[in-house]
């Protein structure tokens, strides 16, 4: 069945082909331009793909080895938790374990005594946090530590060792099975010492860990400072696929019942990087505006040259009853072709480029050593490989790049029909 | 004889900064159907500025000009778009085709704007023409594979095809050699002929005059002479 056409314009079909034969006949041009935009969203999509990795690597970090999904404090703690408190603390962690278990959502919990420490090689002192963690029972239920460990082994709770983080042994010039003397005070303010060996050296990508934290034995720990049972806090793993928001208001109900605890979600325990993530975000969306704004001045460029080119041919098309309408739907027609066809081979090596290192990684030592880029990783960043947010960044982009073409279009539209005739 | 354009009093100024420029000095004439007229004179005699008054691509300052019977005056851009689709078909000196396009495409280009959709009866349309003329064969050629001459056919065929009440030429002769210049003005005359088609050449060539059925000569802008051109009686 015919379509129908509105006199004075073209069909899409003819409007395609022309556009398709005009981008063609000035080859050079079109390729200069669309590579244009090819970089311009190669360089979107990178640094898009790149800022979501590293958000969900940061926030992977945080999860595995520092925050867990929540923590349940004595009530009074979260507030002073930068001084190390050992009070308020959690003395009776059994029954609050078995009510945290039973919420729909939680799929492992495990008490931690979070401390403060001087670690010491007998020359050199440096302050460090100490955990207390339950090797043998369910802190690797709740944190991925064992699959970080990069030298000896992960703790036992026969051993009176402890796990290192690898700035720290790096700054003691340490390896596993060497000594070190971990200084602290009590939960009655009395000054403790205890020379320890160094089962394992941890390099979990999360620089807090790795540059500031040394963890031992739960119970080597509660001995350590005189907390009898007692730990600070409980942390949270909630089971795979479900909700965080509704889970985390879920523990929150199922406590609510019980005094003196507060229940912090990661986000909460986090604030100031969540900040820090917005604040980011919003000198990244500029960033990405300047590149989207590369294909944009390629685009209206490009239009703007090939409407100067052609005045007299548009002169023509308008003595021959073409509406402005149908001038204007033939140059965005052009850019937004050129703006695809730019925006399709920068999403395509972009997708190479991120696929190969989403799956090899990017090691970013050489590039930033122990200094710190902002997130909570370090070495080795891994791109985020989403198929759906490249589909809709190269084809809004391209679209973007295509209207960029409106300008000089209906520039194009408004010539004066006899003017554009005479031009030479 | 019906009346296909009427011009009243017609005048034309143009502003060059603050100056006025009359580029038309009030001309009143009449062309009838089928006329194949010469609109002659020296260099900024206002031939072309005529031209373009009848092609509805300017407007004038002062008068009235009507086409098929029908003012122009007062019509919004669309409806002149409009107007033109409908009632004028174009010849360029410099042919003007586009480039992109192949000789049956840019024959046929005209009937996609005025809206005819069905396929085969513009390539019907097209191809007929075509071979009027004297093109059947080279359809597919770009303009670039074709000579100054033959992409003048294409252009006369594009502005036939769609059957306009009036044919405007601004100088078509002037970009071909004597030979191909009076090929394409035998082919006009022939379609003048054959179709009924009123031809108005803006021209300073003597060759068109010379075809001419009617000469009009203009100077500053004002009608000096309206009379039979040497070509009378030979095209009808």
């Amino acid at each position: 069945m015919a379509h129908e056409i509105v006199p004075g314009t073209i069909g899409w079909l003819t409007t395609f082909r022309l556009g398709i034969r005009n981008l063609a006949r000035h080859r050079r041009r079109t390729w200069i331009t669309a590579t244009t935009v090819a970089i311009a969203i190669l360089l979107l999509q990178m640094s898009f793909s790149i800022l979501t990795g590293l958000e969900q690597q940061s926030y992977d970090n945080l999860i595995n080895y520092q925050t867990a999904h929540a923590k349940i404090y004595a009530d009074g703690y979260f507030a002073d938790r930068d001084e190390y408190p050992l009070e308020p603390n959690l003395s009776e962690i059994g029954d609050l374990q078995a009510t945290v278990t039973s919420v729909t959502g939680i799929a492992a919990t495990t008490p931690r005594l979070v401390f403060f420490a001087q670690i010491s090689n007998g020359v050199d002192q440096i302050p460090c946090q100490g955990v207390g963690i339950d090797v043998e029972g369910s802190d690797d239920d709740v944190f991925r530590l064992p699959a970080t460990i990069v030298e000896g082994s992960y703790l036992t709770e026969s051993d009176e060792g402890m796990l290192l983080g690898s700035g720290l042994a790096k700054l003691f010039s340490v390896s596993a099975g060497d000594w070190l003397t971990i200084l602290c005070q009590t939960v009655n303010g009395a000054y403790e010492a205890i020379d320890l060996p160094i089962t394992g050296i941890v390099g979990s990508g999360n620089p807090l860990i790795d540059r500031n934290t040394l963890m031992i034995p739960l119970t080597v720990a509660q001995d350590l400072l005189d907390m009898e049972a007692a730990v600070t806090e409980l942390a949270v793993r909630f089971s795979a696929g479900s909700r965080e928001s509704a889970t985390l208001s879920r523990l929150t109900s199922a406590l609510e019942s019980e005094d003196g605890l507060e229940v912090k979600g990661w986000r909460a325990l986090e604030e100031n990087f969540m900040a820090l993530v917005k604040m980011k975000r919003t000198g990244n969306a500029i960033m990405l505006g300047i590149f989207a704004l590369m294909a944009v001045v390629g685009i209206t460029n490009t239009i703007l040259m090939a409407t100067y080119e052609r005045t007299r041919e548009i002169g023509m098309l308008m003595a021959m009853g073409m509406r402005r309408q149908g001038i204007r739907k033939l140059f965005l027609t052009e850019g937004a072709l050129c703006g695809l066809l730019g925006s399709a081979l920068g999403t395509a090596v972009a997708f190479v480029l991120i696929y190969w290192i989403n799956i090899k990684g990017w090691n970013i030592t050489a590039m930033y050593g122990d200094m710190d880029v902002g997130y909570p990783v370090k070495d080795i960043i891994y791109l985020s490989l989403d198929l759906l947010t490249m589909a809709v960044i190269g084809f809004s982009t391209g679209v973007l790049a295509g209207l960029a073409a409106l300008y000089p279009a209906v520039r194009a539209s408004r010539l004066d029909a006899a003017e554009a005739l005479r031009h030479v | 004889m019906a009346v296909s354009a009427r011009l009243a009093e017609v005048e034309k100024t143009y502003m060059v900064g603050s100056i006025e420029v009359p580029a038309i000095r009030g001309i009143s004439m009449e062309i009838e159907s089928g006329d194949f007229l010469a609109l002659a004179g020296p260099s900024g005699s206002g031939k072309t500025t005529l031209l373009n008054l009848l092609g509805v691509l300017d407007t004038p300052t002062v008068g009235n000009i009507e086409i098929g019977g029908q003012s122009t005056g007062g019509m919004s851009p669309k409806t002149l778009a409009d107007f033109r689709n409908t009632h004028l078909g174009f010849i360029f000196q410099t042919f003007n085709l586009i480039p992109v396009l192949t000789a049956h495409e840019n024959v046929e280009f005209p009937l996609h704007l005025k809206g005819i959709t069905d396929r085969v009866e513009r390539s019907q349309k097209v191809e007929e023409i075509l071979e009027d003329v004297g093109l059947a064969g080279l359809s597919d050629r770009r303009p670039n594979e074709l000579s100054g001459g033959q992409q003048q056919r294409v252009a006369v065929a594009r502005a036939l095809i769609k059957e306009p009440t009036l044919v405007l030429a601004d100088e078509p002769t002037a970009n071909l050699d004597s030979a191909t210049a009076e090929e394409i003005m035998d082919l006009m005359k022939e379609m003048n002929k054959k179709k009924g088609t009123t031809f108005v050449f803006s021209t300073h060539d003597p060759l068109v005059m010379k075809h001419a059925r009617r000469l009009v000569l203009l100077r500053d802008g004002r009608v000096e002479s309206d009379g039979p051109g040497e070509g009378n009686g030979r095209g009808t």
